[in-house]
Order: structure tokens, then sequence, then C-alpha cells
């Protein structure tokens, strides 16, 4: 009741300013565009809001809104800007939605303009929806995070979810095809995203298997909705009905088919998880390997720990937990499992009592928070997925790619310390980390960078992040001041032993300045570059600062990568391999520098980019300080050029450059 | 009627009003304008206002202005009060309209004028430098039976003949007297601080009579008010229209607007502050407009025409008892830090029943902001609209201190 009443009186209001608007003459009506677009920007807080203006959509265009704007026709549009508009804040950001309004209105017949069909405006939806998929999903691009505000976000975000909530999205089918490739490539830890894309498409396009481009579709669509022929058309409960009557070879060739529809796209079904507790249940053991899809290795360590990995399996995996069977079968296949203290770490976690803060965190991580499963069960299930899934780890709508980098680099290096901390901070809500020889609690200190988390993470993340964020800004202030980079100290005290005790930073303190970036890209090739290096390999991940550029090329902000590997890609040319916490698919950081995550050499979860790309937008990295100096001598000055342009004619526009040399 | 109204001053509002009403005008202001108003199709005279010469003087301007048939002016800005006032002189041959339009930009021989005629005023004075506003404020200690290590008496101080809050210091203490006090400020107007209810009154005059009366009652000078009155002053509408109309007879008004602003004390006594006969400050006219559905501006206009008929006058003025039931009120918004990035509506203002609407624009980039002058450049205003004064007056005191820039 209370809302109607509010809604009304929002009504009233939009009506109100909208007669003064209509009425006002070329003289005032800036200053009551001023005002009702005012009025609109609040109203798109709700989709409530939305419906309002959408029903005045036809007077608001009529009393002029969009005279003498970029707007004002409906038929010289393009839906290539629309995005960039949408990004600039209120008021551009009011009147590109409303100009969607508008075409949204002649698509469905509301509101008619003799400049424009119902099927054009239509078309022209479409074409906006599929280029603000960032939007339709919420999930904004790391660019996008940066100039936005939360309000801003939330309300492009709604106008997003008003559209495709009214218009049918045939003549989009391959581009979601290709995002929806990207994305699986990554094999990230929260598959909310491509879940929601793969709904989408089930619900609002028609596909014909006949049709080569829409197999594609088809093919994500089962994965997760009918995986194997038997779950056509059945629900769970009847899915498990009919593996009681299966023999054991039909038992067997279910489970292949399972596990096949899994690696396809690392996503995991509800019967997947029927079908796994029956075998472990009934006593088929011998196929569990083939319903994981594990390959001898995998088989092995199962056969090994089968009584361990069985009671685990049976505490945890559920069928609104089931995702947490690609990241088991693959802890399987990357040998976690197999170290003792991991096995350990986990088996205390199967009776911890969790913290009711915690607890609300995960829960309101998890999309649709089942009562049969528990918070425990959730945690656990993500722990999975993180140990089985390193470069799976995400950020998501959070300035925190560090804490997510740590989680990653520890899930890898330090899986059982990992362990230990979640218990930790899923108990006691609470972690302490030593900084330089003091202690430093998380519930004893400041903010983090983080003031309201977006809970699209997974368990382990809503978990940590929050404490991990407040440890990381705490070592940072405390590392402050020294006239040099904090990350130089906090990076080994946050990650660990591992990380190497030399930093080289191309920006100076002392004289904020780009000082020598000459010896800086010396130092960096000399560190990672196995044609510079003596051939070698990096051991550990390296912790690495870098810019954020626009596509234009124009300097955004930080941002923290873990460099993994340096090596050449199929073609021949050397690539950085990298983890981007960010979980990117399509990234344009200007000077056609685009990080790929598909088809150039990268295991799933990596980023890659030209060695002297990702050398262009590096600013800090740890390197080993004994042997990089006899090294630095054999880099070639063609290739420090090369970077150098690219850093200069970009983020280096921003700095003020000396070229004097400095001992790294 | 009129032949044709002289507007003296660049105002989109009171054009479009005079479009509307279908009235004959010319606008009288800065060269500047002149461009936008040949592609606007509005009657214009460039005018260098700030300008006095053998070539800059009314005599001149009257000149130009002939070829309009000019017969009325009206003053929309402060600094423009002299030039209408001249004119006006001219188009109904009394010297004294000027001399009254002088009245009103001065500030010191206002008060005065008001003091003679039976108003009571607080204790003013001209002050020439520093010393002269310590000897003022010595002075007011010694009235008041300061002992020693009370506070000392606040003081004002104001530039003869600016508009609002423009260069209006409060000098709470000695030392406040040389931190806040600049050479540039002397000479000025000294006056002793009244406490209690400030508000303003807007009364629509013709014939030297009061024909409407709008009381804007000030939440807090300079950030915000609303209208109609609240229930307290509404009480006392009776003895403050008494007031009004001794100030009008007074000051001989005998067509315009005039815009006082009163303090009504504690001890039930009101005392004038000052008055100006321009459009007032804070948005007063298009609250007023809004809250008795009338074309305020348009009346301000038509008020200064001796030939306006009775007739006409009912037809644009709301009647003299009119009690709206709807109080619309604004805050202006100040940033209250030195750099600001964002602008962020905040949740409870949204869902405020009373909140109607903003102007507020997000900054481009981070932006500086500039030092204020009186009370600085306001960034915007928000505007609600309710039934009860007593939760008006609370959420306008609320949101003056709700940072919307971050």
């Amino acid at each position: 009741m209370v809302d109607q009443t509010l809604t009304e009186n929002n009504n009233q209001k939009l009506q109100e300013l909208l007669n003064e608007f209509s009425e006002a003459t070329s003289l005032t009506k800036p200053e009551k565009a001023s005002r009702l677009m005012g009025q609109i920007d609040v109203l798109t807080d709700s989709m409530e809001g939305y419906s309002l203006i959408y029903n005045s959509i036809g007077d608001i265009s009529e009393a002029g809104i969009f005279e003498n704007s970029p707007w004002a026709d409906p038929a010289k549009l393009v839906a290539a800007l629309v995005n960039g508009t949408l990004k600039s804040g209120h008021p551009n950001s009011t009147i590109e939605l409303l100009s969607e309004l508008r075409l949204l209105a002649i698509a469905k017949g509301d509101y008619k303009s003799g400049k424009i069909t119902a099927e054009e405006a239509n078309n022209f939806i479409q074409e906006v929806i599929v280029a603000n998929l960032e939007f339709v999903f919420n999930e904004p691009l790391e660019e996008t995070r940066l100039i936005m505000s939360d309000h801003e976000l939330h309300k492009v975000h709604n106008l997003f979810r008003f559209l495709s909530d009214r218009i049918h999205l045939d003549d989009v089918k391959e581009t979601l095809a290709e995002e929806l490739t990207l994305i699986c490539e990554q094999r990230p830890v929260v598959t909310e995203k491509q879940r929601k894309i793969i709904a989408l498409v089930k619900e609002k396009i028609e596909l014909d298997p006949n049709r080569e481009e829409d197999k594609k579709l088809l093919s994500f669509q089962r994965c997760i909705y009918r995986p194997t022929k038997n779950t056509v058309g059945k629900s769970t409960e009847q899915y498990k009905k009919l593996l009681l009557s299966l023999n054991n070879t039909e038992l067997y060739l279910e489970a292949q088919e399972m596990s096949q529809s899994m690696l396809e796209y690392g996503l995991v079904s509800q019967y997947h998880a029927v079908l796994l507790t029956f075998l472990i249940e009934g006593n088929h053991l011998q196929t569990v390997p083939v319903c994981m899809g594990l390959t001898p290795i995998g088989e092995t360590r199962w056969n090994e720990h089968t009584t361990y990995l069985s009671d685990i399996i049976l505490k945890t995996v559920h069928i609104y937990n089931a995702q947490c069977i690609y990241g088991l079968a693959k802890m399987l296949e990357n040998g976690v499992i197999a170290r003792e203290a991991v096995r350990s770490g986990l088996s205390n976690l199967m009776s911890i009592k969790i913290h009711p803060k915690v607890e609300e965190r995960i829960l309101k991580s998890t999309k649709n928070p089942h009562q049969a499963v528990s918070a425990r069960q959730y945690l656990v299930g993500a722990l999975f997925r993180i140990l089985g899934q390193p470069l799976g780890v995400g950020q998501g709508n959070n300035p925190t790619c560090q804490s997510a980098r740590g989680i990653s680099m520890w899930s890898q290096h330090a899986p059982a310390k990992l362990i230990n901390m979640v218990q930790t901070a899923a108990v006691t809500n609470d972690l302490s980390f030593r900084f330089e020889g003091q202690e430093i609690k998380a519930s004893e200190i400041g903010k983090g960078l983080v003031q309201n988390l977006d809970h699209n993470l997974d368990a382990v993340s809503v978990t940590l992040v929050p404490m991990l964020d407040r440890v990381y800004n705490e070592m940072m202030l405390r590392g402050s001041g020294r006239a040099e980079d904090p990350h130089k100290w906090v990076n080994p005290a946050l990650y660990g032993q591992w990380i190497q005790i030399g930093f080289a930073s191309a920006y100076d303190y002392f004289s904020n300045a780009i000082v020598d970036f000459d010896g800086f890209v010396k130092v960096f090739y000399a560190m990672c570059h196995p044609e510079y290096n003596g051939g070698h390999h990096l051991i550990y991940p390296n912790p690495v600062g870098i810019f954020i550029t626009s596509s234009k090329g124009d300097m955004l902000g930080f941002h923290a990568v873990s460099l993994l590997r340096v090596e050449k890609d199929p073609t021949g040319q050397y690539r950085a391999y990298f983890l981007n916490p960010n979980n990117e698919g399509r990234q344009d950081w200007g000077q056609k520098i685009k990080p790929s995550v598909f088809g150039k050499g990268e295991k799933h979860g990596e980023s890659s980019l030209p060695i002297h790309e990702f050398a262009a937008r590096t600013y800090a990295f740890h390197f080993n300080d004994l042997e990089a100096e006899s090294k630095l001598d054999n880099i070639p000055l063609e290739e420090i050029q090369k970077v150098k342009t690219l850093a200069k004619d970009s983020w280096g526009k921003s700095y003020t450059w000396l070229e004097i040399k400095k001992k790294w | 009627m009129a032949k044709c109204f002289a507007l003296m001053g660049w105002s989109l509002p009171v054009i479009e009003s005079m479009q509307k009403l279908n009235k004959p005008y010319v606008v009288v202001s800065f060269p500047d304008f002149e461009n936008y108003a040949k592609e606007n199709n509005i009657p214009f005279v460039p005018y260098q206002f700030d300008e006095w010469s053998d070539t800059s003087n009314s005599l001149d301007l009257h000149e130009k202005l002939k070829a309009f048939d000019a017969d009325v002016a009206v003053p929309l800005f402060e600094e423009t009060v002299e030039w209408a006032g001249a004119l006006n002189s001219i188009y109904r041959d009394d010297p004294r309209v000027l001399n009254r339009a002088f009245l009103f930009r001065n500030k010191a021989m206002m008060k005065r004028k008001a003091l003679i005629g039976g108003l009571r005023v607080g204790l003013f004075e001209e002050v020439h430098n520093k010393e002269g506003v310590k000897a003022f404020m010595k002075r007011l200690n010694q009235a008041n039976l300061q002992i020693d290590g009370e506070e000392d008496s606040w003081v004002h101080i104001k530039p003869f003949a600016s508009a609002g809050a423009v260069g209006h210091r409060l000098l709470r203490s000695m030392s406040d007297v040389d931190e806040k006090c600049q050479d540039e400020d002397f000479p000025c107007l000294a006056e002793s601080h009244l406490p209690g209810q400030e508000f303003s009154c807007e009364a629509f005059v013709h014939g030297g009579k009061i024909k409407f009366l709008n009381i804007t009652e000030y939440v807090k000078l300079g950030y915000s008010n609303f209208i109609p009155e609240g229930n307290l002053l509404h009480g006392k509408r009776d003895r403050i229209m008494k007031e009004m109309q001794k100030l009008v007879d007074l000051f001989g008004i005998q067509y315009g607007m005039i815009h006082p602003e009163w303090f009504l004390t504690e001890d039930d006594t009101l005392s004038f502050g000052e008055v100006a006969c321009r459009i007032p400050g804070g948005h007063i006219l298009e609250l007023a407009g809004k809250a008795y559905d009338f074309d305020a501006l348009g009346a301000f206009v038509l008020c200064h025409d001796p030939s306006l008929t009775d007739e006409e006058l009912k037809e644009i003025l709301p009647p003299l008892d009119a009690r709206p039931k709807q109080f619309y009120g604004n805050v202006m918004i100040y940033p209250h830090k030195n750099s600001i990035s964002k602008l962020e509506i905040p949740e409870e203002l949204k869902e405020e029943p009373y909140f109607l609407d903003h102007n507020l624009i997000p900054p481009m980039t981070t932006q500086k902001v500039s030092d204020r002058e009186g009370f600085g450049n306001h960034f915007g205003t928000v505007n609600f609209k309710g039934e009860d004064p007593d939760r008006m007056t609370e959420l306008l005191l609320h949101y003056e201190n709700v940072d919307f820039y971050h």
C-alpha cells in the first residue's frame, strides 16, 4: 500500500514537472528540462519508476525534450554510441535512456513517429542490448566500474532490465554465443553470468536445432537443462527414480555422457549432483571417476582417497550446490587433494560453526539460497571450485583486485594456508596478518577500499575479502610515506614469502615522475622474458601493477594482476600470460591492445598479450634483485623503444618523464 | 494600460511571462545579451548599466526607449533600481520617484527613514574602517551591560547597496572584526544582531495600497525558505499587514512590489531589517507563484503600471485573504567540501513524500569549489511541497546539512 502511494506521488510529481516543461517557451525550457530530468533520474532507481517514465514517454518526447539535441531524430541515432553516453553520467545518461524508452514505445506501437518504423526501432534496441551486455547482466567492465557511480550503474542496469523484459532478442544469437564462449573458456569460479545469459536465451529466443547458428546456443542450454538424453523432460526426482532402473553398463554410459557435458563448458547441471551422489550411495565407486570426467591421473587420486572423498562429497554436494563438482574434479586433476594438509584442512571445515555475519554474507552471495543447503556446504563447495580453478577467481564488481589475486595465489601455492584462513575467517569473522613484525587484525583497523561489497562473488571470497581488503589497506597505510610505492613491502607481507624482494616501479615518488623507463623495461624483460633471463620460467605468480587505460588509450586508474608465465604462443610470438581478477573477455586498452582470453595459447582463466604490449601497461613488479643486474644489457633497444612509445602515447601523457638513469 | 514595459535587467522567466500575458515590453540589459535577444525575437536595447557619462545616462536611455513607446520602467535587479527610478520619474513627471529609488540603494538611509517613521529597527551606524566596527561593537557591549569574560555582542556589516546576502558578514567578536573584515568592505553599514524569526514580505502595491501580501518564512537566511508562512507568523498576519502598509506609506511607494525583511523577536516585537524593490532572491516569486497559483513575475511587472485597472489587478493577483493548503519550500545546496567529483541524491530524499524536484547537476570532473562571496553560488535547489509547515521546516533544516556533493 505504501509503495502504491509512493508511486502515485511520484507520478504526480512527474506529471507536474512535465506540465511545466511543456508550457514553458523556449526561453525557460532548459531550466524546466533540468528539473524534469532530475526527477526522471530519481525515478530510474526502480522498475516502477521506469514504468512511470515509459507511460509518459510519448508526452515527454512531444513536449520537446529531444529538440535541438543529437537525439532529436530517432532515425539518425547510432547504436554504437549508446554505451559511451550511458557511461557519461546525468544528464547525458538520462536523455539517452529516454531515447531508448522512446524507441521501445515506437517498437511496441505505444508511440508513433513518422521518422522510424516499429521494426526499425525494434532492431535498434536489439543492437543496443547486444552492445551493452555488461549492463544487461550487471557485470560492468573495469573501465565502466571506474567511471560510473553506484547510482548510475543501478539506473542503467534497470534500463536494460526494462528493455530486455519487453523485447525479443532474435537477431543477437551470434553475439550471445560468442560472449558465452569467451566467458566459459575462462572457466570462472562464479558461473552466474553465463547461467543468466543461457536462461535469457532459453526464455527469449526461439532456437531451431536444424540451424547451424542455433546449435551452439543449444549446446550451452543442454549443459544446464538436459545434459544427458535420460534427463530430457524429467525433474531431478524423476531422474533419480530412473537411475534405479539402470544396470551397471547403462550407469557407466550415463556417467560418461554427464561428464562430457560438464567438461565442454565447465558448467554443471543439477542432474549431475543427483547422479554423483547416487553412484556413491549405491556403492558404484568405480563409476565415480567417469562421472567426474577424470583423466587417469585424477582417477588414481580418486582410488587412493575413495573413502575420504566419498565422505566429503556426500557432505557437500547437493543439487543446489552442484557447480562444485567441476571444481572437485579439477582438484583431483591438479593434485591439490594429494596433500595431507589440504585433506586435513577440508576435514576440519566439515564440523565448523560459521559466524552469523559470515553466514549472512554467504547466503547473500548465493543467488537462490536453498534451505536444504547449509552455508557451510556453500562455503566448502566454493572452496572446491577455488582450489580446482585457481585462475577462475574473480573480484566481482568490487575494487578488490588485490584480495582476489591473493586468493588465487594461495590456492595454487599455499592451499592449506588458504583453507586455514577460510576456517578462521568463517568461524571468527576476523583475520590477522603479520606486517613487519607487528600484528594486523582485521577487526581492529579502519575501513578497506570497498564500502558496499557486491555479493556477486563465490562464498570463499565473501568470507575472506572484507577482511583481506581491510588488512591490505592497513598495510598500505603503514607502508606509506616512505617515498616509495608501499606495495614493495605490502605484497610480500600479504601474499607470502615467495614474492621476490626486489621491486621495480616506473613511477618515482621522490621526483613525482616516470624515471628511467628504459631501465625499468630492461629489468622487466630480464625478470620474465626467457630469451633474456637465461631461458628461465617464472616459478611463482608475480604481482604486477598495471595502468588501466580506456579504449582511446587514456589513463583511467590502477589495477592489480598476476604475471603467470611468458611463453611462445602457437604462432611463435612471445606472450605474457596473466591472471586478471576482473574476469573480462572483451577488453580494449587502446592502441589496439586487446587482451585475449582464448585461442592464443591461454589456459582456462588466463589472459594474454604480446609481451611488449603487456610491458607497456606495467608500472610495478617484483624481481630477484640479486640476479637481475647481470642480464640487463642483453635487452635489444628496439624492443625497449617499442614499449616506451606505447607507454608514452597512452597513460604516459598523464605524467612527467625524466630520462636520468637510476640504479635498479 | 501601459504602452510598453521597459524591463530593466535580463531575466528569461520574466520575458516568458510577458510573452504569455501578451503584454508589450522591451528588455534593457548589457550588450552581451543582444545576440540571444535577436535570435529569439526579443525587443532589446543594449545598455551599459555600470557606466555613467554624457552618452550613458537616464536621459539618453529615455531617448532610446522612445522608439518602443516605453512608459513604465521595471527594475528586475538591485543594480537597475536607480535606472528604473530615473525613468519612472520622467514617465510620471515626479522627481521623488528617483529619490525613493536612492532610498532603496542605501541601507543606512533606508534605516534612518524607517526609524523616523516609527518602525522598530536595530542599532545601526555607517562605519568607515575596522576601528569603526570595533567602536560600534564596544558601544553595543556597553549597552548590553557586558561583564568581563562575556561574549561580545554580534554585529552585522553589509554594503550599502548590494542585493541580499552579498558582502554580508556576521561578526561575533572583536577578533572576528580583524579576521573577517577586508579593507574593501568599507564604508558600509554596521548593525546590531536581532535574534528571532526572520521573514520577508512581498507586497504588491498599486496606488499606494497593498493589493496582495505574500509572507515568506525564512528557515535559514541564504539557504532555505517556504511559502505561505507557517502558523506562528500567520497568526500575526494582521499586524504584519499594518506594519507593511506603514512602510509603504512612509517610503511613499505608489506602484510596484517591495520586498522587506523583518524579524519577529521572542518578546513579540516586529523589527524592520531592510527593504528592496526588485525581484527577490531565493526563488521566492517562483515559490509564491506555485503556492498561490498565480503568475508572480507577471504580477510583479504589471503592478508597476499606474494605469492598471482594479479589474486587471484582481485578475492577476490572488485575493488578499488567500491561504493556500500546500506549502512550497526550497533549500539551496552548497557543496560542503572544497573538491567534489560526484553528486549523490540521498535515498531518504527520494523516498520523502514532500520532495518535489531538484535541479542539481553532477560536476563534470573533479571540481574545485570557489570561495564563497556572501553565501556563494549555490549549485542548485531542492524543492519541497507538503501540507504541514512544521514538517517543512524540519526538512529544510535537515537538508541544509546534507552533503549532496562528494
